[in-house]
């Protein structure tokens, strides 16, 4: 898989493309719209990140260029979220995914996933993990074969963790997901729900599976591996 | 009546001035008028006295005192005029004496008589019985004729001299009074009218706020002081608008150029601590140090917010949104956040209260007022949120039994970065920005915020929302979408 990440900040565009790497991508990078345009034209890309706010060639444009050379290009931008926030909802029809900054390469690594459909957003009916057992048909959460009662608010955040085992999710990542922005910069609404979570799941349980990972979120894992996870 | 206002005090003066005025041409008027009189009445008495005169030089030597007598009565007919007339022949024999007046002014027997003399004199002789004094202008004059010497006097009454004086006095007095009180109302009415254009621009530019940098007063075309007024005005408002868009600016790109940056730094540091090979110690410091990442990430996210709804770009949407519905399901939200601290959230169920704006930011408006009101109640307390229409307005309430907010912080409780308690709330990871994100929302929703506060029981936050015009509904969405 190829991608094109078209960004001006260099060390953004190289944290990217070293983490895109490690997932073994191969990424190209281009500094302004300009060689982006150029870029885009000589090679065969399967994906293009692109920061809006760009020297040269405006992101904008370049945007609507690759729109219409290359229809079918899963186009992903990169936003800070001010004003221009309403122009990608014009170029929506143009942008296949939008990510604002500052985002959690986790979040990117989804997003960029989803898009080049390699791993479909997972729709298993029933997520598992060592004998926890969350039923997306009836909403209910079993863990050694005992009903566990969980508010709507606990269930998704539970769910959102168990979508994908091991992985950090960081608490924005939660916030937006379960929540909405309006509960941006409400301090811990997260790490309370996370412990309540926590005191219905883990606590009657020896094996913990809810795993805290300072300063970055939370985690749903099994094994006690790397990471020495501290209880928040 | 406001008794420092420039209208009451030149309203005062005008009267003041007038009133003196009145009263100056008044007493000179009294004064000539009378002093004319006194003038013309002597001169009647002039004339009578040389027709006394005539009759006396055309008698013939040894004419009887009664010839005298009847010449002067039917030619200067003394009762009949009012006049008094005396002649006496010298040195002390009474010839002729005029009668009682027709007005009966004075009493002819108790005029004294003068000295002897051979000069002429005028002047006023006071005369009568103890009960009744008379005043008289008397004007004597001596003459010697070819029947002998003579004195001859007329005098008139000054009664109606005097009356006609005191009626004048008596009429200032009374237009005096009543001309301070016609002058002051029409002063005060006319300095108003005179200054109603200041108090229209005053009014206008009170109605200025910076959600409309682009008004301007109107220019009084009156070519003087007013006009330069507005214009002068008009320049500031000019300025302040510059200077408040700067500082917008400066703000929108400040909270934007930092988020690139925290997207690599933090992206750095998780990364590293994903890595299997960093001790535990480090991984715990990475952690301390993205964890401030985090909260400066909030900090940029609260700039932002503040200044988009600076940039009026708030109405996103503009609908019309149940309150009450919203309020009791943003409530059960955060419902478990209150627990956790031991506050008790109440949110009773109430019927629809409908306001027109945007439902995201209204939301955001709930969650900052309650996450603030749970933040400031200490365990046990309670927090009241409840949507009512009172008064014929929309009211959001939200009421806590936390500490209070003292009286010196209270005007800065909406000011950005302000902490009523600033160590502790820091460390509850507030930045500071909630409650001016909720006054921007507020402001740009056309509503009114005010803050009921008791040391020590607790706070009221107040959001007064206008009134929806009549009309149809916006689309009223459900509150649970």
């Amino acid at each position: 898989m190829r991608v094109l990440i078209v960004e001006d900040d260099r060390k953004l565009a190289e944290f990217v493309m070293r983490g895109l790497r490690a997932e073994r991508f191969a990424v190209d990078h281009a500094a302004d719209g300009r060689e982006g345009h150029g870029l885009l034209n000589t090679y065969a890309y399967d994906l293009l990140i692109l920061d809006l706010m760009l020297p040269q060639l405006s992101g904008t444009e370049l945007l609507r260029s690759a729109r219409g050379s290359h229809p079918s290009l899963p186009i992903l931008v990169l936003t800070a979220r001010d004003a221009t926030e309403d122009k990608v909802r014009q170029f929506e029809a143009g942008a296949d995914d939008y990510l604002t900054k500052p985002f959690d390469f986790a979040e990117l690594l989804v997003r960029i996933k989803a898009l080049l459909r390699r791993m479909p957003v997972e729709r298993a009916e029933v997520l598992r993990i060592a004998d926890l057992e969350l039923n997306r048909l009836t909403q209910q959460v079993r863990r050694d074969g005992q009903r566990i009662e969980l508010t709507a608010k606990e269930y998704g955040v539970l769910e959102y963790l168990l979508s994908s085992p091991g992985r950090v999710f960081s608490r924005t990542m939660i916030l937006e997901h379960v929540w909405d922005q309006s509960f941006e910069g409400v301090t811990n609404i997260v790490d309370v729900y996370v412990r309540y979570l926590r005191r219905k799941l883990d606590d009657p349980f020896a094996l913990k599976l809810i795993h805290t990972v300072r300063g970055v979120g939370y985690c749903v894992r099994a094994d006690e591996a790397h990471g020495d996870s501290t209880r928040g | 009546m406001n008794h420092r206002s420039l209208a009451f005090r030149l309203a005062v003066w005008y009267a003041l001035l007038l009133s003196a005025t009145f009263a100056l041409v008044g007493t000179g008027m009294l004064l000539g008028l009378g002093q004319y009189l006194r003038s013309s009445l002597a001169d009647s008495l002039q004339r009578r006295s040389t027709q006394v005169e005539q009759i006396l030089a055309q008698a013939p030597a040894g004419v009887s005192d009664a010839a005298i007598a009847e010449a002067i009565n039917s030619r200067v007919a003394p009762e009949f005029n009012n006049r008094f007339v005396r002649v006496t022949r010298l040195p002390a024999s009474l010839v002729y004496r005029s009668g009682t007046p027709a007005d009966r002014s004075f009493d002819a027997l108790a005029v004294p008589a003068l000295a002897p003399r051979s000069a002429p004199f005028r002047g006023i002789v006071q005369g009568g019985t103890a009960g009744h004094i008379q005043r008289l202008v008397l004007s004597a004059t001596p003459m010697a004729t070819a029947s002998g010497r003579y004195l001859i006097e007329l005098g008139s009454s000054l009664d109606s001299i005097e009356a006609l004086q005191e009626r004048l006095m008596r009429l200032l007095e009374m237009l005096l009074p009543a001309l301070v009180i016609c002058a002051a109302p029409a002063g005060y009415w006319l300095v108003n009218r005179a200054l109603s254009p200041v108090d229209r621009l005053s009014q206008m530019a009170a109605q200025m706020s910076v959600q409309n940098l682009e008004a301007r007063l109107p220019v009084v075309p009156s070519g003087d002081a007013l006009q330069r007024l507005s214009i002068a005005l008009n320049h500031l408002l000019t300025r302040l608008r510059d200077s408040v868009l700067s500082s917008r600016r400066f703000l929108a790109d400040a909270s934007h150029e930092l988020r690139t940056p925290l997207t690599v730094i933090k992206g750095e540091l998780q990364e590293i601590n994903e890595h299997p090979k960093v001790p535990g110690e480090a991984r715990d410091r990475i952690g301390s140090v993205l964890e401030e990442v985090a909260r400066l990430e909030h900090l940029v996210a609260g700039l932002l917010v503040l200044s988009r709804l600076d940039a009026g770009e708030v109405q996103r949407e503009c609908v019309d949104v149940d309150l009450a519905a919203l309020a009791t399901s943003t409530a059960d939200q955060m419902r478990l956040l209150a627990e956790d601290r031991g506050v008790q959230l109440q949110s009773p169920v109430l019927p629809p209260v409908i306001v027109r704006g945007d439902r995201a930011r209204l939301k955001q408006l709930i969650v900052n007022l309650l996450d603030n009101a749970i933040r400031c109640t200490p365990r046990g307390g309670v927090v009241t949120l409840q949507s009512v229409t009172a008064e014929s307005r929309n009211v959001l309430e939200v009421r806590d039994t936390g500490m209070g907010i003292p009286p010196e912080a209270l005007p800065h409780v909406f000011d950005r970065f302000f902490r009523v308690d600033a160590a502790r709330s820091r460390e509850d990871g507030g930045a500071g920005l909630g409650l001016s994100i909720v006054k921007s929302i507020c402001i740009a929703h056309g509503a009114e915020i005010e803050v009921d506060t008791a040391l020590g029981k607790g706070s009221c936050f107040r959001v007064k929302f206008p009134s929806i015009p009549a009309g149809p509904r916006l689309r009223l969405r459900d509150p649970g979408s």
